[in-house]
């Protein structure tokens, strides 16, 4: 036994300075490393940027925000050159410091084309290091003559007629939060005896919900299982795919907000490749291309011509700017996550 | 006892161990270890966790509604290990009572659903249970019914989904100890004059004992971690155990507390095997690989 011990530590003992040296000789081939969630960058984009740069593209997949914010801290903000991914997980990121690359615009000639209406957000207010990629509003979309009567916002959900009939995200932050929209609270309350108050009328909600679901909302609804549903933009899209009678709403109390950006982070190895590749992405043709496959709201202005008629008269994907303009983010709440959290577990007990 | 080791030249079987043994310690001990002493950490605010020593975690899962959670979750099992061991042990014991050609097939039978992908499975049953599916569509056209009726996403869709899935655990422990059953101790107790019935209570079932035990093992234990089954079938209604945990490292970032949950989940499940154990005390494990 005393041996097998012995051989341990010498394998443990072998295995630290490995770990120390496995940084790479530069390249002479010119890459860029992007890091998101599959299939989020369209591939007829990346062959063409390839084809047109001589970059070579490496794509790596995450499946959640904090994973990508875990490896990249393992990585000491290297090894990737490219990240996309959400407002709150950018915020945190760069309230840790040390992690994000300050974008020198001058090297981004096609700057200019993005919508500023998109821009100094909470997670970024001196646009120091983003690139807004895609954004989203969840929507409530119903099934009208099954309802019987017009929605008008969250405070809907309430209807006692829509016993077992709606469906939403499986997701405390985005349920706790309409409830608090519809007392005219804001998303990231930190009050408790709002919470509290919260917390009462989402019980009340419960015999109402049919089914919650991050990934497959549109399926419940698009089958019928479900008459009403809230869901994120590309789930409202597919709904109306299997079920062109839903109608779509604009929730009356207020809208909720999502923008996943690009950044740098700040040890990339290959930042000229990295400002290549946001150049190329913010040409008015090639985000006509990608919002028109991701199928989320469109952050570059000089993709309006290029966008196809279907895009342009969708009303999901259309959001009027005024409406836009007073959409909240679900942002970090700090200390109060706990209650939240609380009161999603006692939400999802029998 | 030292001697005894010596004589025994282990040294090439000790080699042979070692790649299984280094498995363990990176990738077993190592891991849990690390979630051990993360459960007594504190969540940082921003990110991660900060270095201090707390028990917090620990005492938080007293709070009534963190138990009533752990509840839910044990009360899902406890149905499941009852419904699979009713429906699983007359199957078990009947199959082995078959020809021998008709014995494999059964086998085959109830291992071919293994062969698809679980999460496959489990949405045929979305399709079978929804309210166009084709058991309402059935239902209706007899007239036994008017109107659809909610079979999915309700708890006993839930049920029938671990049950659905669990059950073979179930039957090939009990077909395996109920084969190996010397029937001629039955046929002794039928000549002595006991009713088949009773034959059956006072020999041959406490000798399938083994079979039951480590088929209620096998099946409570993945049943208090098929969380995923809660959101397909349930609608994601029902919060588990498993949901929790994962609710804490993704929603609320809490790893410290999700480290402590997963422990006191493992603590659970250890003690189960170890009542089995004191259960089964010196018999075979049957169907424990």
């Amino acid at each position: 036994m005393k041996k097998t011990i012995a051989v341990m530590a010498a394998l443990l003992l072998a295995a630290v300075p490995l770990a120390g040296c496995s940084q790479k000789p530069e390249e002479p081939e010119k890459v860029v490393n992007l890091f998101t969630w599959d299939t989020y960058f369209p591939q007829d984009v990346l062959d063409d940027f390839t084809a047109e740069t001589g970059i070579k593209v490496n794509y790596a997949n995450f499946g959640t925000n904090e994973e990508m914010l875990t490896k990249l801290e393992a990585a000491k903000g290297g090894e990737y050159d490219i990240v996309l991914a959400s407002d709150y997980i950018i915020d945190i990121a760069r309230k840790k410091g040390g992690l994000l690359e300050e974008l020198d615009k001058s090297r981004i000639p096609n700057y200019g084309n993005i919508d500023p209406s998109f821009q100094s957000q909470y997670y970024d207010p001196d646009n120091l290091y983003t690139i807004p990629y895609a954004a989203g509003t969840p929507l409530i979309v119903y099934d009208r003559e099954a309802v019987g009567f017009e929605i008008k916002g969250y405070e809907d959900f309430w209807n006692p007629a829509l016993r077992d009939s709606i469906v939403m995200m499986d997701d405390g932050r985005n349920v706790i939060g309409i409830t608090l929209k519809t007392m005219g609270e804001s998303f990231n309350t930190t009050d408790e005896a709002v919470l509290e108050q919260a917390r009462q009328k989402l019980m009340e909600l419960k015999p109402n919900i049919r089914a919650l679901s991050y990934d497959n909302p549109q399926g419940v609804v698009g089958s019928g299982e479900a008459s009403v549903g809230y869901m994120f933009t590309p789930q409202v899209l597919a709904a109306l795919e299997a079920k062109p009678s839903l109608e779509v709403v604009y929730p009356e109390e207020g809208l909720g907000f999502g923008i996943d950006n690009i950044f740098v982070p700040k040890n990339a190895p290959h930042k000229d490749s990295a400002y290549e590749f946001i150049n190329f992405i913010l040409d008015g043709e090639v985000g006509a291309r990608i919002s028109s496959q991701v199928l989320y709201l469109c952050a570059n202005r000089a993709a309006e011509p290029f966008l196809p008629e279907s895009y342009k008269n969708n009303k999901s994907l259309h959001v009027p700017s005024e409406l836009l303009e007073d959409a909240e983010f679900i942002e970090d709440v700090g200390e109060a996550t706990a209650i939240y959290d609380r009161i999603w577990t006692e939400f999802g007990q029998q | 006892m030292k001697a005894n080791r010596k004589k025994r030249k282990d040294r090439l079987p000790g080699l042979a161990v070692l790649p299984l043994a280094a498995f363990t310690v990176f990738f077993v001990a190592i891991p849990l270890l690390y979630i051990a002493a993360l459960s007594f950490l504190k969540r940082d605010v921003l990110w991660g966790v900060t270095n201090e020593f707390t028990l917090e975690n620990y005492t938080r899962m007293l709070d009534p509604l963190y138990l009533g959670t752990f509840a839910d979750s044990l009360e899902l099992a406890f149905l499941t290990t009852a419904v699979t061991a009713a429906a699983g042990y007359p199957f078990g014991y009947f199959m082995a009572r078959l020809p021998k050609k008709k014995k494999s097939l059964m086998l085959l039978l109830v291992t071919v659903p293994f062969w698809t992908n679980a999460l496959v499975r489990i949405y045929g049953w979305i399709i079978l249970l929804r309210s166009g599916g084709p058991i309402n569509g059935f239902l209706v056209g007899i007239g036994l019914i008017d109107a659809p009726i909610r079979f999915l996403y309700t708890y006993g869709a839930v049920l029938l989904g671990m049950v659905y899935s669990l059950l073979p655990f179930m039957i090939l422990p009990v077909y395996s100890s109920a084969e190996k059953l010397d029937w001629s101790l039955v046929e002794a107790a039928r000549d002595l004059g006991a009713s088949k019935a009773k034959a059956f209570w006072t020999v041959a079932f406490p000798l399938t004992m083994p079979g039951v035990l480590s088929g209620v093992v096998l099946v409570f234990i993945p049943s208090v971690g098929l969380f995923f089954l809660s959101d397909l079938l349930g609608g994601g209604k029902i919060m588990l155990v498993g949901n929790l945990i994962k609710n804490q490292l993704l929603v609320a970032r809490d790893w410290p507390f999700g480290a402590a949950l997963s422990l006191v989940l493992m603590g659970m499940t250890a003690l189960m095997i170890a009542l089995y154990r004191k259960a089964a005390k010196a018999r075979d494990l049957e169907g424990w690989f």
